[in-house]
C-alpha cells in the first residue's frame, strides 16, 4: 500500500494518482509490505533499493548551473528556496540566482523549492510565472516530485543539473 | 473481402512450427485461458478462437488446405496495435497491485493516404416530444437540414421523429432526392412524451434495410427527455445494434436527460454520447459527429481482452476519438471507428492478485479486430501477447508519459463520478469534499471556468445535498472533454 502524500489515503500499489484526493502519487514505488529498515543495510544496497532518488540525511546538493564553471552547494534543511533578489520588495529567496542572469532568463522571485523528505528530495514549483521543467517536462504548480541525482531542472530558461553528495 | 483469421497468429506460433510446438503453444494457452482457471470474460473469447486455430492446426489434412488458401490471400498490415504498461515489470507483493494498459490503434500510414470515399449508412432518431417546442426543434430542424446538405448521393439516409410514437420521416435509402428530404424535416411539429425505445426500434428498422460491412452504420440519437420504463429494453436493443455492427451516439440537450443511460447506450455500441448545453450549440455537434464519422478508415472496432487468471480488468476508458467510459464487463468491448489519420486508443485498469513467484511470466493478450472500409478488408485482426517480470522490488521508472498524461486527466473525469456516488450513497461530506479537490486539480490544470463550477456545486451540495442538474452535466461532460488530446467540439 501507498499513502498518498497529500491526503493520507492508502492506495494500492501501482495507483498513479490518489484514489481519493486525485492527486499525482509522489514518491518513490515502495516494497510496501515487507518491512525493511533502511538503517540496518549497507550503503550499496540502500543504493539499489532507492536507485539514484536516494537523498541521506546528511546529503547535500550541487548545482551546475550551464555554462557556470563554479558549481553551487546547498543543504535543504529543510528546505532552500530558489528565485531572485528583488530590491523594490526586499523580498530575498534562499539561493539568489540573479548573479546567473535569472532576471534575463525569466526566472521568478520565488520560483521553486527544494525540500527535504524522509531520504529523498523534492522539488516544487512554487507557481512561478515561466514554470519549472524537470528534465524537460513541466511541472504542475506547488506538487512536489522525487528528484533524482543527475537530474536537469530548468527555471524559465536557467538551466541547472542537480547531483547530490 | 473476408478472409479467414491468421490461425498462427491466434496459437502464437510461426508459419513453419512443428506439430509438436503447435501443441506445446495450445497446451500453455490452455493453461492461461481456459474457462475453468481463468474467469475473465475476455478469456472465454480468447480460448474460443485458440480451439478452434488448435483444431485446424493439429489436423494434418485440414492444415494442409488451411496453408493453400492463407497463401492465395495478399497478407497486410492494415492498422498498428501499440500496447503500453504503466510498469515495465511487477514487484513481488502480498497485496494486490494496479497496472494500466494503453491500447492505442493507427491506421497504416501508406494505405492511409489513398483518398477513397467513406460511405455513410446514417440514421438520425429525433426526439420532437413537447419539451422540445421552440428554438430547441427548430435548431434540429437547421442542423439536419445542413446534414442533408453535406451528404454524398451514395449515402445512405434516414430519420425517424419520435415522441410517444416514432415514425420515419424519411425512409433509409440513397440521399438522391435532398429537397423532398428537407421537406419532410421542416413539417416536424414539436408535441408528445419522450420514449426512446420506440424511437430507437424505428431507426434500427431504418438503418438495418441498408446496414452492410462497407459502410459506416450509425444512429444518432438526439433527446432532451428521460425515457420512462423501457431502458432495459433499450439497452437490449443497443446490444443488440453492436452485433449488427450499428454505432450509437446519444446526445443530450439541456438537463432533463438521463445521462447514466444515454452513455451506456452509448458505451455498448462504440459510440459516443455527449452534452448540449445550449439550443445554439445543436448544430455544431451533429455537425461535427457527422463529419467525424466521414472519416472513418476503419469500423466495428472491437477489443478483446484477456488477462492471465490472477488479473482483472477493473475499467476501461476510450480516450480517442472521443473520450467515452467503456463497460469493461462485456467482450470484446466496441470501441467504434478508426479515423484518418487519427488514433483510436483505450486504457485499461487491471489490478494484479498478490505474487508468489519472481521472474518472467505472461500479463494479457490483447485482441482487436476490425472492418478496413476502404480496402474491403472484413475482420481484421491483429494480437498482442505482453508479458513482463515479477521483480524482488519495484524498478525506480517513471510511467510512460502518455499514461501519465491520460490518467491526469481521467483522474478528473472519475472524481466528478466519485462525488456522485458519494451524493448517491448519502454521503455529502465525503461528496463535497471530491467536488473540492475536483476544484483544486481543476483549477491547476489551467480550467478555470470548470473549477468554478465544481465549487459552486460543491456549496450546493453541502447546502440542499444535490447537485444541480446543469452543473452535474457541466462537470461530468466538461472532465470527459478534457481527455481529448484535442478537444474537437469543446466549449
Amino acid at each position: 500500500m501507498r499513502i498518498c502524500p497529500n491526503c493520507q489515503y492508502g492506495n494500492r500499489e501501482g495507483i498513479l494518482f490518489c484514489e481519493d484526493c486525485g492527486q499525482p502519487m509522489a514518491g518513490v514505488p515502495a516494497t510496501a509490505t515487507r518491512q525493511l529498515n533502511p538503517k540496518d543495510l549497507p550503503q550499496q544496497v540502500k543504493n539499489d533499493l532507492w536507485g539514484s532518488a536516494h537523498f541521506g540525511t546528511q546529503a547535500s546538493v550541487i548545482l551546475h548551473v550551464r555554462d557556470v564553471p563554479e558549481p553551487i552547494v546547498v543543504q535543504p534543511n529543510p528546505r532552500v528556496v530558489l528565485g531572485r533578489i528583488d530590491l523594490t520588495t526586499q523580498s530575498t529567496p534562499d539561493l539568489d540566482l540573479s548573479p546567473f542572469g535569472a532576471q534575463e532568463k525569466g526566472v521568478s522571485r520565488v520560483h521553486a523549492a527544494f525540500e527535504r523528505a524522509d531520504e529523498s528530495l523534492m522539488l516544487t514549483d512554487l507557481s512561478s510565472v515561466n514554470g519549472t521543467h524537470l528534465n524537460g517536462q513541466r511541472l504542475s504548480p506547488n506538487q512536489p516530485r522525487v528528484l533524482r541525482d543527475g537530474d536537469e531542472v530548468r527555471l524559465g530558461k536557467l538551466i541547472l543539473n542537480v547531483y547530490f553528495m | 473481402m473476408s478472409s479467414a483469421p491468421d490461425y498462427y497468429m491466434i496459437m502464437g506460433v510461426a508459419p513453419d512450427a512443428d506439430s509438436e510446438s503447435i501443441r506445446i503453444a495450445y497446451r500453455s494457452m490452455a493453461r492461461r485461458l481456459h474457462p475453468d482457471v481463468n474467469h475473465n470474460p475476455g478469456a472465454a473469447t480468447q480460448f474460443r478462437d485458440v480451439t478452434s486455430a488448435y483444431a485446424v492446426l493439429n489436423d494434418p489434412i485440414e492444415r494442409q488446405k488451411y496453408d493453400m488458401s492463407r497463401r492465395r490471400e495478399i497478407g497486410g498490415n492494415y492498422f498498428t496495435m501499440r500496447v503500453t504498461s504503466s510498469q515495465r515489470s511487477l514487484a513481488l507483493l502480498d497485496e494486490p497491485q494496479v497496472l494500466y494498459l494503453l491500447v492505442e490503434l493507427l491506421p497504416e500510414r501508406a494505405r492511409n493516404a489513398q483518398q477513397l470515399e467513406t460511405y455513410l449508412n446514417l440514421t438520425l432518431v429525433l426526439d420532437h416530444s413537447t419539451s422540445m417546442k421552440g428554438s430547441r426543434l427548430e435548431r434540429v430542424k437547421v442542423a439536419a437540414n445542413q446534414i442533408i446538405e453535406n451528404l454524398n448521393e451514395k449515402d445512405i439516409f434516414s430519420i425517424v421523429a419520435f415522441s410517444d410514437a416514432a415514425e420515419a420521416i424519411v425512409r433509409a435509402a440513397p440521399l438522391s432526392d435532398k429537397p423532398g428530404a428537407k421537406a419532410r424535416v421542416a413539417i416536424m411539429q414539436a408535441f408528445g412524451g419522450t420514449e426512446i425505445h420506440q424511437g430507437l426500434e424505428a431507426g434500427m428498422a431504418e438503418n438495418r434495410r441498408h446496414a452492410s460491412k462497407r459502410y459506416v452504420n450509425h444512429i444518432i440519437l438526439l433527446t432532451d427527455g428521460r425515457t420512462f420504463h423501457d431502458e432495459q429494453q433499450t439497452l437490449e436493443l443497443a446490444e443488440r445494434a453492436a452485433k449488427e455492427g450499428v454505432g450509437i451516439s446519444a446526445m443530450g440537450i439541456g438537463d432533463e436527460w438521463n445521462d447514466t443511460f444515454l452513455d451506456q447506450l452509448a458505451s455498448r455500441t462504440g459510440g459516443t454520447s455527449e452534452y448540449i448545453n445550449s439550443p445554439l450549440a445543436v448544430v455544431r455537434f451533429l455537425n461535427e459527429r457527422v463529419r467525424t464519422l466521414g472519416q472513418s478508415y476503419a469500423e466495428r472496432i472491437t477489443v478483446s481482452i484477456a488477462p492471465d487468471s490472477d488479473i482483472k480488468v477493473e475499467s476501461a476508458f476510450r480516450l480517442q476519438p472521443s473520450p467515452q467510459p467503456m463497460n469493461a464487463e462485456s467482450d470484446p468491448v466496441p470501441l467504434g471507428a478508426l479515423q484518418i489519420g487519427g488514433a483510436t486508443s483505450v486504457l485499461f485498469q487491471l489490478q494484479v492478485s498478490p505474487l508468489t513467484n519472481l521472474g518472467p511470466r505472461t500479463l494479457a493478450r490483447v485482441d482487436v479486430t476490425g472492418d478496413i472500409l476502404r480496402e474491403q478488408k472484413i475482420g481484421y485482426k491483429v494480437i498482442r501477447d505482453m508479458d513482463t517480470e515479477v521483480k524482488e522490488s519495484q524498478t525506480l521508472e517513471e510511467p510512460p508519459l502518455p499514461i501519465m498524461d491520460a490518467l491526469n486527466k481521467l483522474t478528473m473525469y472519475r472524481m466528478q463520478e466519485r462525488a456522485e456516488h458519494a451524493l448517491a450513497r448519502g454521503d455529502v461530506r465525503e461528496a463535497t469534499k471530491h467536488l473540492k479537490n475536483l476544484a483544486t486539480r481543476l483549477f491547476s490544470a489551467g480550467q478555470n471556468d470548470l473549477a468554478q463550477s465544481a465549487l459552486d456545486e460543491a456549496q450546493r451540495v453541502s447546502s440542499t445535498h444535490a447537485l444541480s442538474g446543469e452543473g452535474q452535466k457541466a462537470l461530468k461532460y466538461g472532465t470527459r472533454l478534457l481527455i481529448a488530446p484535442t478537444s474537437s467540439a469543446a466549449e
